[in-house]
């Protein structure tokens, strides 16, 4: 990956360099799976079947996933369960090398402490913010896994925890705005303001659940070139779920496509084709013609084809 | 071209809506009929309001000093009443916000919070001057417990409309549950708990004056000890006086409010 995704959103015709394309790499130096799944059925109550049935899933440090399927294919329920927000009925879970036992209650609600729990971040599609809290503050609150309980409710951080939240902002380029109110920024950049967290939080696995869904394309792009380039520097490994099979291919390193809650594609980004999106979504599709994707394509195309979509 | 067919009501729905109608309409009838309220009474008691009016129309300057005096024990029984009452709403407001506690929790609590209101603050203060004896703690313990019975149903509501991506986003962080209410539920909520605790202490102004009634201290103890007397003119100055907090209240009220948003 050496090229980066903001060289090759300049143009369409460098579409062919996209880092994900040629390399399929997967990092050498450390081929220890930072998430393992075996067998995961995951069910919610009064249900009967299963919303996730997952038999085999290994991601390895770095990589950067993309996750797409229809809706209702249980893509937000992968990335909680890799969050602890859902309680898999039965498998084996391991999370950065720590395994989950799933033999009784406690064990599941042990597993997700403090200090493993800050080591996952979470970008979400409404951004998850205190709309009237500051920049700085949404961006420090990402330090809460860290800071002293006590302390921090009467508003004690550390000179570290203050200087790793500018550090964050920094990062995702909003230092001027790092006094203003968020419900005063524009929506990409309250998302570059969720992203920041997840850097403070010094997440080790970032999970974002379609993190571009509310924003526009040209600021869609914008906000995957950030994530996938602040993953990549800090050497994090970001899951995320997509609603457009274009950006998934040009943003991710793999594809995994999901549909009634199974795994039905896993492949290199590089491999992912229209023939493949036929597969998880059950309909044809074109991938040069769709309207998303906007930027690797030029503007009249994009106009011209968006009736094409609309067909069955 | 066949003309498509535009939703109408149901006869369920027009059926309910009459007899919701129905049912106002017979209850205020209800009401009327049980109130012995006749035009004539209140033609013939006019006079006698007039002339009421007319002898309180010249306030007696002579007991400012007992006005100021009682005025300041009103605010503080207001005052401290309201503030314990935001201490034990806080916390008994998280207990029965449905998005942070189990049923098993909140419906007790609501449960008492319910009890809490239902008693009329007098009755609370006649208990508590018959405990405590009179002056102005039976009217802070009074106050406290009502406001507590409404502040804390208002904080559970706050409480609750407060959004969960936040919070699901701090517990992602590793937040533990003290620090989720307070980096993301309170900031939030806070110009609600706000304006409701500024609501609060308003009634809680004018309640804290009928205290003083049952000898639980404040102004209210003056006004009824100067209408017993007849000195009308007296009860014409603590009048005035309490119009001018009520009116300040509002205003300061106003205020803070416009900064909290």
């Amino acid at each position: 990956m050496s090229i980066t995704t903001r060289q090759v959103v300049d143009g369409p015709t460098l579409r062919q360099q996209s880092p994900n394309g040629q390399t399929g790499c997967l990092p050498t130096e450390d081929n220890n799976p930072v998430i393992a799944l075996r067998n995961i059925a995951v069910q919610y109550a009064g249900a009967n079947s299963l919303v996730l049935n997952i038999d085999k899933l290994t991601i390895v440090r770095g990589e950067h996933v993309a996750i797409i399927g229809p809706s209702g294919a249980g893509k937000t329920t992968l990335l909680r369960l890799l969050n602890g927000y859902v309680q898999p009925r039965s498998g084996r879970v391991n999370i950065l090398g720590k395994r989950m036992n799933l033999d009784s209650v406690r064990g599941y609600r042990d597993y997700w402490t403090r200090a493993v729990r800050r080591r996952v971040g979470f970008v979400f599609q409404n951004f998850g913010l205190v709309e009237r809290a500051t920049v700085f503050q949404n961006v420090l609150w990402g330090r809460l896994g860290y800071v002293n309980p006590l302390g921090s409710l009467v508003g004690w951080f550390s000179e570290k925890d203050k200087v790793a939240a500018m550090a964050a902002i920094a990062e995702v380029d909003l230092l001027p705005q790092t006094r203003q109110r968020v419900d005063t920024l524009s929506g990409g950049q309250q998302q570059r303001v969720g992203v920041a967290r997840v850097l403070a939080q010094g997440a080790e696995i970032i999970l974002a659940d379609e993190p571009v869904s509310n924003l526009d394309p040209a600021l869609a792009d914008d906000v995957l070139d950030l994530l996938s380039s602040v993953s990549q520097r800090r050497h994090a490994t970001l899951i995320m779920s997509l609603h457009q099979p274009p950006l998934a291919r040009f943003y991710a390193d793999r594809v995994i496509g999901l549909r009634a809650g199974c795994i039905v594609y896993d492949e290199q980004a590089a491999r992912f084709d229209d023939a493949a999106i036929q597969a998880i979504y059950g309909r044809e599709f074109n991938m040069d013609l769709s309207p998303v994707g906007l930027p690797t394509l030029p503007r009249q195309q994009h106009v011209a084809s968006a009736p094409v979509q609309g067909t069955p | 071209m066949t003309t498509l067919e535009y939703p109408r009501p149901s006869l369920r729905q027009s059926l309910i809506h009459t007899a919701g109608i129905l049912l106002f309409i017979v209850l205020v009838a209800w009401a009327w009929r049980g109130s012995d309220f006749t035009w004539s009474k209140l033609v013939s008691g006019l006079p006698r309001m007039v002339e009421f009016l007319g002898r309180v129309a010249h306030p007696d300057m002579k007991v400012a000093s007992t006005v100021l005096q009682a005025t300041g024990e009103t605010v503080r029984i207001a005052l401290l009443g309201t503030v314990l009452s935001i201490l034990s709403s806080f916390f008994l407001g998280l207990l029965a916000a449905t998005n942070l506690t189990p049923v098993w929790i909140h419906q007790p609590v609501r449960w008492l919070l319910c009890i809490l209101r239902a008693i009329p603050m007098i009755l609370l203060a006649l208990v508590f001057v018959s405990t405590v004896g009179l002056g102005p703690l039976p009217g802070i313990l009074a106050v406290t417990i009502h406001s507590t019975g409404m502040l804390g149903k208002f904080y559970a509501e706050a409480f609750e409309n407060a959004h969960r991506g936040p919070m699901e986003a701090l517990d992602s962080a590793g937040a533990t549950w003290w620090q989720r209410i307070r980096f993301s539920v309170l900031p939030q909520v806070i110009p609600d708990l706000a304006r409701d605790t500024l609501f609060r202490f308003e009634l809680n102004f004018r309640d804290s004056l009928v205290l003083g009634l049952v000898g639980a201290g404040g102004i209210g103890f003056y006004i009824q000890l100067y209408i017993r007397s007849f000195q009308y003119n007296k009860v014409a100055t603590l009048t005035l006086v309490v119009l001018l907090m009520v009116v300040l209240l509002e205003q300061v009220n106003g205020a803070v409010r416009a900064r909290l948003r």
